[in-house]
């Protein structure tokens, strides 16, 4: 506690260059952590969303990561500055928009921060998101080159997204989100005993949350008729489309599932099924 | 208490990941990165040992712009001020992404461009294009005219803005100094009312005129600032024309001179070729003698069963005819099997195998900067064989993969040193 004390103290000095902020930021980490988690629960407190429970305490621990990860890598241009206030106005300017984060008490059960973490880590990770054809319709590298119509070239690195997520990916955003092993059993188990149930809750939880993150998509990615993805498939543009926003919308991909297939009949129609392990 | 311990553990989790951040990426420097315009996705970029550039402009302004590898590890970015420019050079394994933005009334734009090491082969190919630079001067005689026109103008624009000082510093001047040297006998000529209302006028023209000649110097500034984004996209074409005729040069000579020093590199260069075909050839030869052995020891030990198979086969046709002259007629059914069709069923059985003893080929390209070594050492580890490298593509003869060739090719396509992998030329 009295390490505490004297780093908030000497936070809110002036650091004069990107450097000084680094080694300064670097040492106090804990701080600026518990600092950015405060704020995210005096928001929630304030917008009438808190409770006082682990999963509450969880998600602001997780969003307080969020932001102080972002400050460290940009706030170190804002030099000259004062780095405790300035992570103050960057936290605030966040909880300033109109959905900062993807908050649904449904989303703090294991199942909803599992799949709220997935869907959060496809936003930012390439990996994340070819795993996420894995995770919510068991489709392994073969079928989401089928059923996104990758052309020889750009098929290649969908391989490594599905190993570098089974290697590293999948145990990270695991570490990042909370979820323990004693979790991902319990939801195993859960699948097993009534799959149909489970299944059904996945889906909604998984439109919730894809609703949520579809708004970082760029802007001119929106749903499009079936005839509108028959020609972007026939004329083989809009692969970043293509990837991103089947995933990302459980009614697009109902739309489009068999229009990059090539008369690969082994591919159903994609139901979703939630795959817990990589 | 043991949710108190759980959050602990979590938030240390937390702690311990905002540390390491960035060596985090699983990543290699030829993998693409991604480039976030206020926390959307706006493109790649990519890394493949080449410059790069990447822009976009947008109507909004920029708050953040920020690079993640395709793990998402956010690997660097910048903050943008609310007005103006700001730039960042961000060091991302011995390369560099030099980041750059500009927020103005209309929106905000951004450019990230990708800078890879400079790497021995970089540093030749800059000094011949240097070389270069100083015997072809294309790009200077396409240059010169805008640049001589820019000068101009700025030494005109100068002398203007010198001129106007002086005169105004003159006209400032001689009011103070009036007083002194105007004696009463001269005042009526140095105060008359339209004389002092005519100098007010001028002064006010060339108050204007200086206003006027500042806001010229601004644009003439910005004009310059965009002539010189011009001239550096400029240079890199040139460099690229460059390198280009060079190359064609280096051909025509070579075509035209033949020098004994060019005829020597090429004849050690088909030396070379040609006795790493005659390995190749020779490791063709070593394998398909094993091959061989095999098949005739195979050959062997069918023609044994065959002999044994024969004598049953009469043993069985004797005991068919004893049954055939016991007068039942159901024997027919039982007619030993034709012998003449022992020798297809072996023939079928060798061409199986030799179906399996043909090496699987395939076609990889292997990452940028991928060494030759590492190479080597995949194959030792696959027990592949290299072939023909063609345009980027390395030949490779595998024997009897020990799974079907569809995994056999997805497990070759997530080495990390594979590119791509393809089957056909």
């Amino acid at each position: 506690m009295p390490d505490r004390t004297t780093a908030v103290i000497r936070l809110e000095d002036v650091v004069r260059t990107a450097d000084e902020f680094d080694r300064l930021v670097s040492q106090a980490l804990p701080v600026f952590l518990d600092r950015a988690t405060s704020s995210t629960k005096r928001f929630l407190r304030e917008t009438g969303q808190w409770a006082d429970d682990v999963a509450h305490e969880k998600f602001v621990l997780r969003w307080g990561a969020e932001y102080l990860e972002r400050f460290l890598v940009c706030g170190r241009s804002e030099a000259p500055c004062r780095p405790l206030f300035l992570l103050d106005s960057f936290v605030a300017k966040q909880h300033s928009q109109p959905d900062p984060f993807c908050y649904h008490p449904d989303l703090l059960t294991p199942l909803g921060r599992y799949l709220d973490g997935l869907v959060a880590r496809a936003v930012i990770s390439r990996d994340a998101l070819i795993a996420l054809y894995h995770h919510c319709y068991g489709m392994g590298p073969r079928d989401v080159i089928a059923i996104t119509g990758l052309n020889e070239l750009e098929s290649q690195r969908i391989y490594k997204n599905f190993r570098r997520w089974r290697d590293s990916g999948w145990q990270r955003t695991m570490d990042e989100i909370g979820m323990t092993d004693v979790e991902l059993e319990e939801l195993v188990v859960q699948q097993q005993g009534h799959p149909q149930r489970f299944h059904h809750e996945a889906e909604r939880l998984v439109r919730f949350a894809q609703a949520h993150y579809r708004k970082s998509e760029p802007d001119h990615y929106p749903c499009l008729s079936r005839g509108q993805w028959g020609a972007m498939f026939s004329e083989g543009h809009g692969c970043d489309y293509r990837l991103w926003h089947l995933v990302l919308c459980a009614d697009c991909i109902q739309t489009a599932w068999d229009l990059g297939r090539n008369g690969d009949e082994t591919i159903g129609k994609p139901r979703v099924e939630l795959h817990v392990r990589p | 208490m043991a949710q108190d311990r759980d959050l602990e553990d979590y938030r240390a989790c937390l702690i311990d990941g905002l540390k390491v951040r960035a060596r985090r990426s699983a990543c290699s420097s030829s993998d693409p990165i991604q480039v976030f315009v206020n926390e959307h996705r706006v493109g790649t970029l990519d890394g493949g040992g080449t410059e790069t550039t990447f822009q976009i402009q947008i109507q909004t302004r920029i708050d953040t712009v920020e690079l993640r590898s395709e793990d998402g590890v956010l690997l660097g970015g910048l903050s943008a001020p609310e007005y103006g420019f700001r730039t960042a050079h961000i060091p991302i394994s011995g390369d560099t992404i030099q980041l750059r933005i500009h927020n103005t009334a209309q929106g905000g734009s951004a450019t990230a461009m990708f800078t890879p090491a400079p790497s021995s082969w970089r540093r030749i190919w800059k000094t011949l294009a240097a070389s270069a630079e100083a015997t072809v001067r294309l790009p200077t005689v396409m240059m010169g005219p805008r640049i001589r026109v820019v000068a101009v103008a700025q030494l005109l624009l100068a002398i203007v803005v010198v001129g106007l000082a002086a005169d105004r510093i003159a006209v400032r001047m001689a009011p103070e100094r009036t007083p002194s040297l105007v004696t009463q006998a001269e005042a009526p000529w140095a105060a008359s009312l339209p004389e002092v209302t005519k100098l007010e006028r001028q002064l006010g023209e060339l108050a204007q005129m200086q206003a006027r000649t500042v806001d010229t110097i601004q644009l003439q500034q910005q004009g310059m600032a965009q002539l010189q984004s011009t001239i550096t996209k400029l240079s890199s074409t040139q460099e690229k024309v460059v390198s280009n005729m060079l190359t064609v040069r280096q051909e025509m000579e070579k075509q035209q001179k033949g020098s004994g020093r060019e005829v020597r590199q090429m004849t050690r260069l088909l030396m070379g070729k040609a006795l790493s075909e005659q390995e190749q050839l020779e490791a063709e030869i070593h394998s398909l003698t094993v091959a061989n052995d095999r098949l005739s020891e195979k050959m062997v030990g069918l023609e044994q069963d065959n002999e044994e198979l024969k004598k049953k086969l009469k043993a069985a046709g004797v005991d068919v005819s004893k049954a055939v002259v016991s007068g039942h007629g159901s024997a027919t059914t039982t007619r030993p099997p034709d012998i003449g069709q022992t020798p297809q069923s072996l023939q079928a059985a060798d061409s199986r195998s030799n179906i399996q003893l043909q090496p699987f080929l395939f076609w990889v390209a292997f990452s940028e900067g991928t060494t030759q070594e590492s190479i080597d050492q995949w194959l030792r580890e696959m027990d592949g064989h290299k072939g023909v490298l063609n345009e980027g593509w390395q030949e490779v003869a595998i024997v009897q993969p020990a799974v079907p060739p569809d995994r056999f090719l997805d497990r070759i396509r997530e080495a990390t040193i594979v590119k791509a992998v393809r089957t056909s030329r």
